[in-house]
Protein backbone atom coordinates (compact mmCIF):
# COMPACT_ATOMS: atom_id res chain seq x y z
CA UNK A 1 0.00 0.00 0.00
CA UNK A 2 2.48 2.71 1.31
CA UNK A 3 4.10 1.67 -2.61
CA UNK A 4 0.64 2.22 -4.43
CA UNK A 5 0.39 5.23 -2.61
CA UNK A 6 3.88 6.68 -3.57
CA UNK A 7 3.79 5.28 -7.16
CA UNK A 8 3.40 7.73 -10.10
CA UNK A 9 -0.08 6.69 -10.61
CA UNK A 10 -0.37 8.18 -6.80
CA UNK A 11 1.48 10.92 -7.68
CA UNK A 12 -0.63 11.40 -10.90
CA UNK A 13 -4.01 11.27 -8.90
CA UNK A 14 -2.77 14.02 -6.05
CA UNK A 15 -1.02 16.17 -8.66
CA UNK A 16 -3.97 16.83 -11.17
CA UNK A 17 -6.29 18.80 -10.21
CA UNK A 18 -9.04 19.21 -7.18
CA UNK A 19 -11.33 16.95 -10.12
CA UNK A 20 -9.13 14.11 -11.07
CA UNK A 21 -10.42 12.24 -8.22
CA UNK A 22 -14.15 12.74 -9.08
CA UNK A 23 -13.29 11.95 -13.32
CA UNK A 24 -11.91 9.09 -12.79
CA UNK A 25 -14.58 8.05 -9.97
CA UNK A 26 -17.20 8.88 -12.59
CA UNK A 27 -15.40 6.54 -14.96
CA UNK A 28 -15.36 3.73 -12.38
CA UNK A 29 -18.37 3.46 -11.46
CA UNK A 30 -19.63 3.62 -15.38
CA UNK A 31 -17.33 0.84 -15.95
CA UNK A 32 -19.11 -0.73 -12.66
CA UNK A 33 -22.66 -0.22 -14.28
CA UNK A 34 -22.28 -1.19 -17.66
CA UNK A 35 -20.51 -4.33 -16.48
CA UNK A 36 -23.15 -5.34 -13.90
CA UNK A 37 -25.80 -4.36 -16.19
CA UNK A 38 -25.04 -6.75 -18.68
CA UNK A 39 -24.00 -9.08 -16.33
CA UNK A 40 -26.99 -9.38 -14.57
CA UNK A 41 -29.04 -9.86 -17.71
CA UNK A 42 -26.95 -12.35 -19.10
CA UNK A 43 -26.83 -14.23 -15.22
CA UNK A 44 -31.32 -13.86 -15.21
CA UNK A 45 -30.97 -15.98 -18.69
CA UNK A 46 -28.72 -18.53 -16.98
CA UNK A 47 -30.61 -18.69 -14.73
CA UNK A 48 -33.97 -19.12 -16.56
CA UNK A 49 -35.75 -16.31 -17.23
CA UNK A 50 -36.25 -15.19 -20.61
CA UNK A 51 -36.20 -18.77 -21.97
CA UNK A 52 -37.09 -17.98 -25.30
CA UNK A 53 -34.63 -15.46 -25.93
CA UNK A 54 -31.80 -17.34 -27.81
CA UNK A 55 -28.90 -17.39 -25.19
CA UNK A 56 -26.58 -17.14 -28.12
CA UNK A 57 -27.69 -14.26 -28.97
CA UNK A 58 -28.05 -12.18 -25.88
CA UNK A 59 -24.52 -13.57 -24.99
CA UNK A 60 -23.18 -12.45 -27.64
CA UNK A 61 -23.82 -8.30 -26.43
CA UNK A 62 -23.67 -8.94 -23.01
CA UNK A 63 -20.45 -10.45 -22.71
CA UNK A 64 -19.34 -7.97 -24.70
CA UNK A 65 -20.43 -5.20 -22.93
CA UNK A 66 -19.41 -6.81 -19.63
CA UNK A 67 -16.00 -6.89 -20.59
CA UNK A 68 -15.82 -2.95 -21.96
CA UNK A 69 -17.61 -2.49 -18.57
CA UNK A 70 -15.20 -4.25 -16.47
CA UNK A 71 -12.02 -3.05 -18.50
CA UNK A 72 -13.00 0.56 -17.81
CA UNK A 73 -13.46 -0.56 -13.87
CA UNK A 74 -10.23 -2.00 -14.00
CA UNK A 75 -7.76 0.66 -14.91
CA UNK A 76 -9.53 3.20 -13.40
CA UNK A 77 -10.06 0.91 -9.46
CA UNK A 78 -6.38 0.79 -8.66
CA UNK A 79 -5.74 4.39 -9.74
CA UNK A 80 -8.16 5.55 -6.78
CA UNK A 81 -6.63 3.31 -4.63
CA UNK A 82 -3.48 4.90 -5.44
CA UNK A 83 -4.35 8.12 -4.19
CA UNK A 84 -4.61 7.17 -0.29
CA UNK A 85 -3.61 3.66 -0.33
CA UNK A 86 -2.66 3.89 3.13
CA UNK A 87 -5.96 4.85 4.47
CA UNK A 88 -6.93 1.47 3.36
CA UNK A 89 -4.88 -0.52 5.30
CA UNK A 90 -7.13 -2.37 7.52
CA UNK A 91 -10.08 -2.01 6.07
CA UNK A 92 -12.25 -4.64 5.63
CA UNK A 93 -14.19 -4.63 2.58
CA UNK A 94 -11.16 -4.00 0.07
CA UNK A 95 -10.18 -7.52 0.42
CA UNK A 96 -13.51 -8.91 0.31
CA UNK A 97 -13.92 -6.77 -2.80
CA UNK A 98 -11.06 -8.21 -4.67
CA UNK A 99 -11.85 -11.92 -3.32
CA UNK A 100 -15.14 -11.39 -5.08
CA UNK A 101 -13.57 -10.30 -8.07
CA UNK A 102 -11.22 -12.87 -8.15
CA UNK A 103 -13.92 -15.59 -8.04
CA UNK A 104 -16.05 -13.74 -10.59
CA UNK A 105 -13.36 -14.08 -13.14
CA UNK A 106 -12.90 -17.81 -12.06
CA UNK A 107 -16.09 -18.00 -12.48
CA UNK A 108 -16.30 -16.81 -16.37
CA UNK A 109 -13.24 -18.62 -16.50
CA UNK A 110 -15.18 -22.23 -15.42
CA UNK A 111 -17.94 -21.01 -17.43
CA UNK A 112 -16.53 -20.79 -20.86
CA UNK A 113 -14.85 -24.22 -20.05
CA UNK A 114 -18.24 -25.44 -19.53
CA UNK A 115 -19.75 -27.95 -22.71
CA UNK A 116 -22.79 -26.58 -21.78
CA UNK A 117 -21.76 -22.83 -22.75
CA UNK A 118 -20.11 -24.21 -26.09
CA UNK A 119 -22.97 -25.70 -27.25
CA UNK A 120 -24.90 -22.39 -26.23
CA UNK A 121 -26.25 -22.10 -29.87
CA UNK A 122 -28.39 -24.86 -29.39
CA UNK A 123 -31.96 -23.98 -28.35
CA UNK A 124 -32.72 -27.62 -26.60
CA UNK A 125 -30.06 -28.11 -23.82
CA UNK A 126 -30.91 -30.81 -21.70
CA UNK A 127 -31.94 -30.46 -18.40
CA UNK A 128 -28.58 -31.27 -16.97
CA UNK A 129 -27.22 -28.49 -19.51
CA UNK A 130 -29.31 -25.89 -18.08
CA UNK A 131 -28.55 -26.58 -14.41
CA UNK A 132 -25.12 -26.30 -15.46
CA UNK A 133 -25.62 -22.84 -16.69
CA UNK A 134 -28.14 -21.68 -13.84
CA UNK A 135 -25.10 -22.57 -11.35
CA UNK A 136 -22.59 -20.68 -12.92
CA UNK A 137 -25.22 -17.59 -13.64
CA UNK A 138 -25.76 -18.03 -9.54
CA UNK A 139 -22.29 -18.02 -8.52
CA UNK A 140 -21.72 -15.18 -11.05
CA UNK A 141 -24.70 -12.28 -9.82
CA UNK A 142 -23.11 -13.64 -5.89
CA UNK A 143 -19.53 -12.80 -7.04
CA UNK A 144 -20.46 -9.26 -8.71
CA UNK A 145 -22.96 -8.08 -5.92
CA UNK A 146 -20.51 -9.21 -3.68
CA UNK A 147 -17.33 -7.13 -5.04
CA UNK A 148 -20.10 -4.26 -5.63
CA UNK A 149 -21.26 -4.31 -2.00
CA UNK A 150 -18.24 -4.52 -0.22
CA UNK A 151 -16.60 -1.62 -2.90
CA UNK A 152 -19.48 0.87 -1.80
CA UNK A 153 -18.66 -0.21 1.82
CA UNK A 154 -15.08 0.94 1.51
CA UNK A 155 -16.09 4.39 2.10
CA UNK A 156 -17.96 3.75 5.16
CA UNK A 157 -15.63 2.02 7.51
CA UNK B 1 -47.25 -3.99 -18.67
CA UNK B 2 -45.32 -1.33 -20.24
CA UNK B 3 -47.01 1.26 -18.00
CA UNK B 4 -46.71 -0.42 -15.43
CA UNK B 5 -43.26 -0.87 -15.33
CA UNK B 6 -42.64 2.78 -16.41
CA UNK B 7 -44.92 3.16 -12.96
CA UNK B 8 -42.57 1.28 -11.45
CA UNK B 9 -39.27 3.19 -12.44
CA UNK B 10 -40.52 6.48 -11.84
CA UNK B 11 -41.77 5.64 -8.40
CA UNK B 12 -38.31 3.72 -7.59
CA UNK B 13 -36.16 7.35 -8.69
CA UNK B 14 -39.05 9.63 -6.82
CA UNK B 15 -37.87 7.78 -4.25
CA UNK B 16 -34.29 7.49 -4.36
CA UNK B 17 -34.54 11.39 -4.36
CA UNK B 18 -36.35 12.01 -1.39
CA UNK B 19 -33.91 9.52 0.38
CA UNK B 20 -31.62 12.33 2.21
CA UNK B 21 -27.76 12.74 1.52
CA UNK B 22 -26.93 9.27 3.62
CA UNK B 23 -24.41 9.26 0.53
CA UNK B 24 -20.67 8.57 1.00
CA UNK B 25 -18.53 9.35 4.09
CA UNK B 26 -21.75 10.27 6.11
CA UNK B 27 -21.32 11.92 8.98
CA UNK B 28 -22.68 9.08 10.85
CA UNK B 29 -19.55 7.81 12.24
CA UNK B 30 -18.96 11.28 14.01
CA UNK B 31 -20.54 12.88 17.19
CA UNK B 32 -23.29 15.06 16.51
CA UNK B 33 -21.57 18.40 18.65
CA UNK B 34 -19.24 20.35 16.98
CA UNK B 35 -16.19 21.20 19.26
CA UNK B 36 -12.88 22.91 18.72
CA UNK B 37 -9.66 21.64 18.65
CA UNK B 38 -5.93 23.59 18.55
CA UNK B 39 -2.75 21.78 17.76
CA UNK B 40 0.35 22.23 15.54
CA UNK B 41 -0.15 21.05 11.48
CA UNK B 42 1.88 17.37 10.54
CA UNK B 43 1.30 17.44 7.08
CA UNK B 44 -0.31 19.97 5.43
CA UNK B 45 -3.11 20.32 3.21
CA UNK B 46 -3.60 17.44 0.46
CA UNK B 47 -6.49 18.02 -2.03
CA UNK B 48 -6.37 14.67 -3.39
CA UNK B 49 -10.00 12.90 -3.54
CA UNK B 50 -12.42 12.12 -2.01
CA UNK B 51 -12.23 14.22 0.74
CA UNK B 52 -9.46 16.93 1.49
CA UNK B 53 -7.60 16.32 4.71
CA UNK B 54 -4.71 17.39 6.82
CA UNK B 55 -2.95 16.16 10.10
CA UNK B 56 -2.50 17.89 13.11
CA UNK B 57 -1.03 17.13 16.39
CA UNK B 58 -3.64 18.22 19.28
CA UNK B 59 -4.47 17.01 22.91
CA UNK B 60 -1.09 14.47 22.65
CA UNK B 61 -2.37 12.16 19.90
CA UNK B 62 -1.96 12.84 15.76
CA UNK B 63 -5.55 13.64 14.26
CA UNK B 64 -6.61 13.35 10.78
CA UNK B 65 -8.84 16.21 9.67
CA UNK B 66 -11.02 15.70 7.05
CA UNK B 67 -12.20 18.46 5.19
CA UNK B 68 -14.30 18.64 2.58
CA UNK B 69 -14.01 17.41 -1.08
CA UNK B 70 -10.80 18.75 -2.88
CA UNK B 71 -12.70 21.38 -5.14
CA UNK B 72 -14.75 22.93 -2.56
CA UNK B 73 -11.75 23.45 0.43
CA UNK B 74 -9.78 24.86 -2.31
CA UNK B 75 -12.66 26.87 -2.86
CA UNK B 76 -12.50 28.09 0.87
CA UNK B 77 -9.27 29.66 0.03
CA UNK B 78 -7.54 26.56 1.81
CA UNK B 79 -4.95 25.13 -0.78
CA UNK B 80 -2.25 23.33 -0.61
CA UNK B 81 0.56 24.96 1.25
CA UNK B 82 -2.08 27.40 2.16
CA UNK B 83 -1.11 26.73 6.22
CA UNK B 84 2.78 25.43 6.65
CA UNK B 85 3.78 22.40 8.30
CA UNK B 86 3.98 23.18 12.23
CA UNK B 87 1.73 26.25 12.07
CA UNK B 88 -1.11 26.25 15.53
CA UNK B 89 -4.44 26.34 13.82
CA UNK B 90 -7.65 25.69 15.67
CA UNK B 91 -9.75 23.25 13.53
CA UNK B 92 -13.69 22.93 14.67
CA UNK B 93 -15.68 20.16 13.83
CA UNK B 94 -17.38 16.59 14.19
CA UNK B 95 -14.94 14.38 15.93
CA UNK B 96 -15.30 10.35 15.68
CA UNK B 97 -17.52 8.85 18.01
CA UNK B 98 -14.69 6.11 18.34
CA UNK B 99 -12.63 7.44 20.96
CA UNK B 100 -9.55 5.41 19.61
CA UNK B 101 -10.11 6.79 16.09
CA UNK B 102 -8.80 10.41 16.25
CA UNK B 103 -10.25 11.69 12.97
CA UNK B 104 -12.72 15.11 12.86
CA UNK B 105 -14.85 15.99 10.00
CA UNK B 106 -13.87 19.58 10.03
CA UNK B 107 -15.98 22.60 9.07
CA UNK B 108 -13.95 25.22 10.06
CA UNK B 109 -10.31 25.65 10.00
CA UNK B 110 -8.38 29.27 11.69
CA UNK B 111 -5.01 30.16 10.86
CA UNK B 112 -3.74 33.08 12.24
CA UNK B 113 -6.43 35.64 11.31
CA UNK B 114 -7.62 33.85 8.53
CA UNK B 115 -10.91 31.28 8.29
CA UNK B 116 -11.57 29.10 5.90
CA UNK B 117 -14.76 27.45 6.07
CA UNK B 118 -15.06 24.68 4.33
CA UNK B 119 -18.34 23.29 5.49
CA UNK B 120 -20.19 26.62 6.20
CA UNK B 121 -23.65 24.89 5.98
CA UNK B 122 -22.55 22.73 9.12
CA UNK B 123 -21.67 25.26 11.47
Amino acid sequence: MTWLEGSTLGHLMRESGVWTYAVVNLAHILGIALLFGAVFVLDLRLLGVWRRVPLEDLARPTVVIAGSGFALAAMTGPALLATKATDYIGNPFLPIKLVAIALGILNIAVIHRLPAWKARANPDLGLSQRRQLAIAGGASLACWLTAISAGRLIAYW
Amino acid sequence: MYQRSLFIAASALALSFSVPALAHHGWGGNVDQVSDMTGTVVKGVSLAGPHATMRINAEGHDWDITLAPPYRTQESGLKEGTIPVGATVTVRGNRNRDAKRFEMKTVQVRWADKRFDVYPERE
